[in-house]
C-alpha cells in the first residue's frame, strides 16, 4: 500500500504533466478544426445573406439603369448624373475605365457580382445596352449592422460545446493510453519494494561481522579478501538505502539540524575509501573550513553519497576525484567516462541510464534531484564524453 | 495686285489649316443630315460602350459601309442609304476619330 501511495505520487506529477501536454496539444488541433469548420460555416451563411441582398440590390441597380437611359437621350441638354439617397453607384466602361463614381472606395471588383468591403455590400451588373458607354454598373450600400451577430453567437455556441466535449472524450482516451504505463511502473515499483525488503537483513548481518573482525589478526591475503567483501556489502547497503529512500521518502519527515559540511565530506570520502582504493581512484580535497547548511543529516548524506558513488562507479582505473567546497557550492569532479552535454538535462530521471556497464537502477539522481527541489538546492552537471563528469551544488 | 492675291492665299490656307480633318471632312455632310452628328456617337457608345471599341467600329464601317455594320436603323437606312466608303487615309481618320470622341466622349463631363 505504502509502494502503491509512493508510486501514485511519482506517476501523478508525470502523469499530469503528460496529460497538460497531450491536452494542449489536443485542444490546439482541435482549435484549428474548429476555426476551419467555423470559417466555412461563417462563410456559407454570408453567400446566403448576400444571396437575399441580391434581389433588393438589383431592384435598385435597375432603377439606376433606367435614369442612365434617360440621361444618355438627353445628353446634350442635361450633365447631371442621377444620384439616389439609398446608395452610392458607378459607372465603368467595357475597358473597365471609370466613367463616373460617387462610391466611396476607389477600388472594386467588377469581376465579382456581389461582396463585402469595409462594412459596405458591392453590387456589380453588366448592362445589356451601354448607356452613356456604361457596361458595368456598381452599387455601394451600407453593411446592415450586426448582421452577422447570431452567426457569431450560433458558432460560439455549437463550438464551445464540440470543443468541450472533444477534450473531455481526449482526457479520457489519454488516461485509458496511460493505463498500460501506470500497471507497469508499479510492478516495476513492487518488485523493488519485494527485492529490498529481502536485501536488508543479509547485508546489516554481513557488514556487523566484518566490523567485529580486527583486520591486525588477519593475514594480507585474508585482509584483501575482506576488503571486497566490504566493500561489496557497502555497494548493496547504498543501493538499499537508494531504494529505501525512493519508497519512503514521502512518509520521511526531516530533521534539520546545521551541519559542517567539511566534516560531512570527510566522513563521507572515508567510507568511499576503500572503493576508492579498489579502483586505484586517486582523490584530491580542497574543503574549506566552517561551511554549514541547516539541513536533515540523512539526506544530505544520501545526497553527496550518491554523487560520490557515481563519481567512483563511473571513474577509470587510477582516475582521480576532485572534491571541493566554498561558501555555498559543493563540487565533485571526476575523470571518469562522462556522457555526452546533450544527455545531461535528462540524468536526474529516475530509471534513466546512460551506462550499463555498471550495475544500478538509474535511481541515485533522481533522488538527488529530490533532496535538492525540497532544500531549494541547484545541482548543475557537466560532462564530457570520456573526459569526465562535474557536478556542482550551489544553494 | 500680286499682293492681294497673295494674301488671298495666304488667308486661304491658314483658313483650311486651322480646321481639324474632322471638321473639314465630316461635320459639312451630317450638318445637313436629319440626324445630327452627336446622335450618331451616342449610338455608337450604347452598343460599343468603350473608346477603343468604338473607334474599332466606326473605322470599320468608315473603311466598308454595308447595311449589315451600319448603327442606323432599317427606316433611316432605307431613306438615307448607305454612306460612301470614306477616302481618307488611315491618318487623317484616325485624326478625324480622335476629335470626334473628344468632342462628344462622356468622361470628365458628367456633374
Amino acid at each position: 500500500m505504502l509502494v502503491l501511495k509512493n508510486w501514485d505520487t511519482n506517476l501523478r506529477s508525470r502523469e499530469k504533466k503528460t496529460l497538460w501536454s497531450f491536452l494542449f496539444l489536443y485542444a490546439f488541433l482541435v482549435l484549428i478544426s474548429l476555426f476551419f469548420v467555423a470559417f466555412l460555416y461563417y462563410d456559407l451563411q454570408r453567400e446566403l445573406f448576400l444571396q437575399h441582398q441580391k434581389e433588393a440590390l438589383s431592384n435598385l441597380t435597375n432603377e439606376q439603369i433606367n435614369r442612365l437611359k434617360t440621361l444618355h437621350v438627353t445628353f446634350d441638354k442635361e450633365r447631371l448624373y442621377p444620384r439616389d439617397e439609398r446608395f452610392n453607384s458607378a459607372i465603368y466602361d467595357s475597358g473597365l475605365h471609370e466613367i463616373f463614381s460617387t462610391l466611396r472606395s476607389q477600388n472594386v471588383n467588377l469581376y465579382d457580382d456581389i461582396y463585402i468591403k469595409e462594412h459596405k455590400i458591392y453590387f456589380i451588373k453588366e448592362l445589356e445596352s451601354y448607356y452613356l458607354g456604361a457596361r458595368y454598373i456598381a452599387l455601394e450600400v451600407p453593411e446592415p449592422a450586426h448582421w452577422d451577430k447570431k452567426i457569431y453567437r450560433t458558432l460560439f455556441l455549437y463550438g464551445g460545446i464540440i470543443f468541450a466535449l472533444t477534450v473531455l472524450i481526449g482526457y479520457f482516451l489519454l488516461k485509458l493510453l496511460l493505463r498500460p504505463m501506470r500497471d507497469a511502473i508499479s510492478l516495476l515499483d513492487r518488485f523493488i519494494k519485494d527485492t529490498t525488503h529481502e536485501l536488508n537483513t543479509p547485508v546489516n548481518t554481513i557488514l556487523s561481522n566484518i566490523e567485529m573482525i580486527d583486520p591486525k589478526q588477519l593475514d594480507p591475503s585474508l585482509l584483501k579478501k575482506i576488503n571486497r567483501i566490504t566493500i561489496a556489502s557497502k555497494t548493496i547497503s547504498n543501493l538499499y538505502d537508494d531504494l529505501t529512500y525512493l519508497i519512503l521518502s514521502h512518509r520521511l519527515s526531516s530533521h534539520d539540524e546545521t551541519v559542517d559540511l567539511k566534516l560531512l565530506l570527510e566522513e563521507r570520502l572515508e567510507y568511499f575509501s576503500l572503493l576508492c582504493e579498489s579502483k586505484k581512484i586517486r582523490v584530491g580535497t580542497c574543503l574549506e573550513a566552517n561551511v554549514v547548511m541547516s539541513i536533515d543529516r540523512k539526506k544530505i548524506t544520501k545526497l553527496l553519497d550518491n554523487i560520490l558513488s557515481n563519481a567512483v562507479k563511473y571513474n577509470n582505473i587510477g582516475g582521480t576525484i576532485d572534491v571541493e567546497l566554498h561558501d555555498k557550492l559543493i563540487r565533485i569532479s571526476d575523470s571518469g567516462r562522462g556522457m555526452d552535454a546533450s544527455k545531461t538535462k535528462h540524468a536526474f530521471e529516475r530509471y534513466v541510464r546512460f551506462d550499463r556497464s555498471v550495475g544500478g537502477f538509474g535511481i541515485g539522481l533522481s533522488i538527488v534531484a529530490a533532496i535538492a527541489k525540497e532544500y531549494g538546492l541547484s545541482v548543475d552537471i557537466e560532462s564530457k564524453r570520456d573526459e569526465g563528469t562535474k557536478v556542482s551544488i550551489s544553494w | 495686285m500680286v499682293k492681294a492675291v497673295g494674301l488671298f492665299f495666304i488667308c486661304v490656307a491658314w483658313a483650311f489649316g486651322s480646321e481639324s480633318v474632322y471638321e473639314r471632312h465630316c461635320v459639312p455632310c451630317h450638318k445637313d443630315m436629319p440626324v445630327k452628328i452627336d446622335k450618331f456617337f451616342y449610338r455608337y457608345l450604347l452598343k460599343y460602350s468603350s473608346e477603343t471599341e468604338v473607334k474599332r467600329a466606326m473605322t470599320h464601317y468608315l473603311k466598308n459601309p454595308t447595311k449589315e455594320t451600319s448603327i442606323l436603323t432599317d427606316g433611316l437606312i432605307n431613306r438615307f442609304g448607305v454612306k460612301k466608303k470614306t477616302m481618307l487615309s488611315d491618318v487623317a481618320l484616325s485624326e478625324a476619330l480622335d476629335t470626334y470622341w473628344e468632342t462628344y466622349k462622356v468622361f470628365n463631363k458628367l456633374k
